[in-house]
């Protein structure tokens, strides 16, 4: 982070997708539309910086040979990486101030929160089952020195899959049941929920249920591909 | 015949580096899915807004996969030399600058245009969007004119990976900024004037409009203009990033900064 390069791309790409979202979705003059746009291009954030962001830290760590010592450390291995994503996802709050204000000074959209405690819940809810999501894809960066570039693919296909721009109902039914497990899902819909009304405290239970879930899986995940990566003595390979 | 031969062999060196060293597999997430991916999400978000067609949205953003390719290349093929603590060998090498960095430009280029062509005929099959093959040709110009013109923007950039790193990351940020400046993904007359102003100087823009008319049935006489101008604008950008590097090679020498990460 100590790179201008570094910090422009997290300034610079929230406001990108939020403006795309705003010119396209601004022809139907709905400010609700567009401030739940704001907030879906916020989790769009999220996620991106878990799956890019937590993915290149990772692959640097490999690059600079620190992830050998990570594993190495007399601790859990979840305990170091877990951090990791849930500070990238945490990062998306500032995407999601940032395209609240830009939304508000350049387009005139209103920000609208219907019931604060429960976007208060909702914020970090999401915050921490997307990191989680997160965590099961660090399983893999471990293995893998070129997991960086799957994280890279895993951006639009989830944003597409977990309707955070444009309603579901445009894709085939079958993607139904993919976004029913994704967490972006549930987390977008708990802070849309929160801000302009609706089953809010279902969407924030959706998000622990997926939470714990994910952390299951990722224990079971990372077990499994330490074991591999040490095997095969792959650590430093960059 | 040694410039050929540099031109060629820092070329493919440069290219394969890229993509990891040996082995190409890294090309099919960043370089098929995520191309393919991103057409679908703007064309969903267009359906969804009821703006434009798929038609619009599938060359828009195929001209945006083909520039991330060549920008980013372009960009990591002197930043990548810097990660992997190579940068200072390159520069001591007594190799002709203009030959080297051109011969990593060729690469880029050629997969950038690949990129596109992968990502259009995917793209199309899966939005059902037919263009002709008469149109072909034409298309094909307009593409190869744009990725001309990003190769030329990328080494802009790239000589910034001679002062700087995470170059990589900024020539992200450029191509960005390209899926709105550039038309891509929202038509120009929406754009504040000063962005539709900035727009006509950025690469992809003329480019895009062309393939467009194309598509709607302009013949390539009717879209001669707008080519000459992408390639006029990347001869700008190719020239601007020889002098980028000759300069920053110099100021790099004199303070050391080959070294740095």
């Amino acid at each position: 982070m100590r790179s201008g390069f570094d910090i422009s791309a997290m300034l610079v790409w929230p406001i990108i997708l939020a403006s795309i979202a705003f010119y396209l979705l601004g022809a139907k003059e709905s400010p609700r539309l567009l401030f739940a746009a704001a907030l879906g291009t916020a989790v769009m954030m999220m996620w991106a910086q878990v799956i890019v962001g937590a993915g290149g830290s990772l692959d640097n760590q490999r690059v600079f040979g620190t992830l050998e010592l990570l594993v190495a450390a007399p601790v859990p291995l979840v305990s170091t990486i877990a951090p990791i994503m849930i500070g990238s996802g945490a990062f998306g709050v500032y995407g999601l101030v940032v395209t609240l204000v830009w939304g508000r000074l350049l387009f005139g959209i209103p920000v609208m929160i219907e019931n604060w405690p429960a976007f208060l819940v909702a914020l970090p809810s999401c915050v921490v089952a997307i990191g989680l999501l997160g965590l099961i894809a660090a399983a893999t960066f471990i293995l893998y020195r070129s997991a960086f570039a799957l994280g890279i693919s895993m951006q639009y296909p989830v944003w597409i899959v977990t309707g955070l721009l444009f309603p579901l109902s445009l894709l085939p039914a079958w993607v139904g049941p993919i976004s029913w497990v994704l967490a972006p899902t549930w987390g977008f819909r708990a802070i849309r929920e929160a801000a302009l009304g609706g089953p809010v405290w279902s969407s924030i239970g959706m998000c622990a249920v997926v939470s714990v879930a994910y952390l299951a899986i990722s224990l079971v995940c990372l077990a499994y591909f330490e074991r591999l990566a040490r095997d095969r003595a792959s650590f430093r390979l960059a | 015949m040694n410039g050929l031969r540099v031109f060629f062999s820092c070329g493919l060196t440069s290219c394969r580096a890229l993509f990891g060293w040996v082995n190409p597999y890294v090309f099919i997430p960043i370089l098929v899915v995520y191309p393919i991916a991103q057409i679908l999400f703007f064309s969903y978000l267009g359906r969804s807004a009821g703006v434009e067609s798929d038609t619009f949205f599938l060359i828009g953003n195929v001209f945006c996969a083909a520039s991330v390719a060549a920008m980013f290349g372009m960009g990591q093929a002197v930043g990548g030399e810097r990660r992997f603590q190579t940068l200072p060998l390159l520069i001591a090498s007594p190799v002709n600058r203009l030959i080297m960095y051109t011969g990593r430009a060729l690469p880029t280029v050629l997969i950038g245009f690949l990129v596109a062509v992968i990502a259009f005929v995917c793209g199309a099959a899966i939005l059902g969007v037919h263009v002709g093959e008469g149109e072909a040709s034409a298309l094909v110009l307009a593409l190869l004119a744009s990725c001309f013109t990003c190769a030329g923007l990328g080494l802009c950039i790239g000589s910034l990976g001679l002062r700087g790193r995470s170059v990589g990351l900024f020539a992200d940020v450029m191509s960005g900024g390209l899926l709105i400046i550039s038309g891509a993904n929202v038509p120009l007359e929406k754009l504040p004037d000063p962005v539709q102003s900035l727009s006509s100087i950025v690469p992809l823009t003329h480019g895009i409009e062309a393939a467009r008319m194309v598509a709607a049935g302009a013949g390539l006489s009717e879209v001669a203009g707008l080519l000459g101008k992408e390639l006029g604008i990347g001869a700008v950008y190719l020239t601007i990033g020889l002098v980028l590097v000759t300069v920053f090679e110099r100021e790099g020498r004199r303070t050391g900064a080959f070294d740095r990460f």
